[in-house]
């Protein structure tokens, strides 16, 4: 059996030997040691044997002795195939090059398709797409994957409440939910606009209706600010009221900022392991071993390939290890008092409107504590107070 | 001489158990049922067909018939022999 080995790799020949004498000739080949197997008679004159061809060369004197002569009848064996491949490289070639190409476009992005988008919004869409990298023929594995392109689609474009991204094969479909901007009221009905909060009005701009308040009066929530009643007493006559009413509002925010505050940051070293995931077994390729660091976060990516339809066995894994180290953050009590007033003033402009306008800031009253800083702080806030609400004719 | 070697050998060989193959030159033929036959011991091949292999021994010749022969190896002292084995048979060397 371990014979057979070597036949297959060194190559042999099967030859046929025509003469008289062959059987002489068998015995000087056994004689001289050239190994020779499977021995048939074909007729009289003739036998079919194998013999390597590296002795070849050696039986031509035994052949002349015996008066024999060889015809090659097969050859076999590992360089006869080498050189069959060889001869015919051209179409090898050909063929490595097509699958290399089909590999190469199954790979590649094809077409995106938008859904449920007005073509204004798709335009936007594919603009945004093509800012993340998504577009024809771009390799896919190159694309974020579909969450995260998911998630910046969604947050880029404000006109969109949510984008489904699926991929199949080498299209992209995007499935769009568009936003349901409400129309501007034109026809309105009959209204009041009344406050929202308690306030001291600033400043007022009456386009229809009747001021019930003056600027500089206190009000509070629920209070009439713009009748729509119009006229006379007994001439009165119902329109929608239209108009700003700005309030001087006030808040008070509590703010508590630690002295000390742990937290862990990326240093900024980083290492990479590459592996070559075959079926489910993983090879690592590059940058094997533990990174000189202790503390770090991992980030895993996996590419896989595809060919036509169907998912290849095979992926590069990349591992991208990113140092952390925890840092101590200090604060001195100044230092800390501006971090507070600062997130004082974000925790007020997201429970005002966008317009509102930070007049004044106190700080009430402030107090280390168990390495705290707490912090209340009072704000004075011009902001719009009016509120609409509809008059409920009848009875 | 050569009959008074011999008959020593022999006597050598069932006194001393030695195996008689190894003393006397003798063939060792094994046979797996009618398919294989394997010679060790063999001086070369007389004739080789489709139905008969005629092997040269120390004293005389062995024959084998059969049907579809092929040899499957053939090293200097060892055949092995692959077909339908019927009929193995020694012939004596003439008597000169």
């Amino acid at each position: 059996m371990k014979e057979y080995i070597r036949e297959l790799f060194s190559g042999y020949v099967r030859i046929k030997v025509v003469g008289s004498y062959t059987e002489l000739f068998i015995n000087r080949c056994i004689e001289y040691h050239i190994p020779i197997w499977d021995i048939m008679r074909i007729d009289n004159q003739t036998i079919l044997l194998s013999l390597y061809i590296n002795d070849v060369k050696r039986i031509r004197s035994h052949l002349k002795r015996t008066r024999c002569k060889i015809r090659i009848h097969e050859r076999r064996g590992f360089p006869f195939l080498m050189r069959r491949i060889v001869h015919s490289r051209g179409f090898l070639a050909g063929v490595i090059g097509c699958l290399l190409l089909i590999f190469i476009l199954s790979n590649m992005v094809w077409s995106i398709s938008v859904n449920g988008a007005t073509p204004e919004v798709e335009h936007k869409l594919k603009q945004a797409a093509i800012e993340l990298g998504l577009k024809k023929g771009k390799f896919i594995f190159q694309l974020p994957s579909n969450q995260e392109l998911q998630q910046s689609l969604t947050e880029s474009l404000t006109e969109i409440t949510w984008v489904g991204v699926k991929r199949n094969g080498t299209t992209y479909h995007f499935e769009v939910v568009q936003k349901q901007l409400p129309e501007k009221q034109k026809a309105l009905s009959p209204r009041h606009i009344v406050a929202d909060k308690k306030a001291i009005v600033t400043k007022m701009y009456v386009e229809e209706g009747q001021a019930q308040v003056e600027e500089n009066a206190y009000v509070k929530p629920g209070q009439l600010l713009i009748s729509g009643f119009i006229g006379k007493e007994n001439k009165s006559q119902l329109v929608p009221a239209r108009g700003e009413v700005y309030g001087k509002t006030w808040y008070v925010s509590n703010v508590s900022i630690p002295l000390e505050s742990k937290f862990k940051t990326n240093t900024g070293e980083a290492k990479t392991t590459y592996a070559i995931g075959l079926f489910r077994f993983h090879i690592p390729v590059w940058g094997i071993g533990a990174p000189d660091f202790k503390e770090y976060e991992t980030l895993e990516r996996e590419i896989n390939f595809r060919f036509l339809k169907w998912e290849l066995p095979f992926s590069v894994q990349t591992n991208k290890m990113l140092q952390t180290a925890e840092v101590i953050r200090t604060y001195t009590k100044s230092e800390a008092l501006k971090v507070a007033r600062t997130v004082a003033r974000e925790d007020i402009a997201n429970k005002t409107s966008d317009e509102a306008e930070i007049k004044k800031e106190k700080i009430l009253h402030q107090e280390v504590e168990n390495g705290k800083v707490n912090v209340k702080i009072h704000f004075e806030v011009i902001e719009q107070i009016g509120k609409d609400i509809p008059i409920i004719q009848g009875d | 001489m050569a009959k008074w070697k011999h008959n020593l050998k022999n006597w050598l060989t069932r006194r001393l158990e030695l195996p008689a193959d190894a003393v006397m030159d003798l063939p060792r033929i094994t046979m797996v049922g009618q398919l294989h036959i394997y010679i060790e011991n063999h001086q070369g091949v007389l004739m080789f067909s489709n139905e008969e292999v005629r092997l040269l021994l120390k004293q005389g010749q062995l024959l084998i018939r059969g049907k579809d022969f092929m040899l499957k190896t053939i090293l200097p002292e060892e055949i092995l022999l692959e077909g339908k084995i019927e009929h193995v048979s020694y012939l004596d060397r003439p008597e000169s």
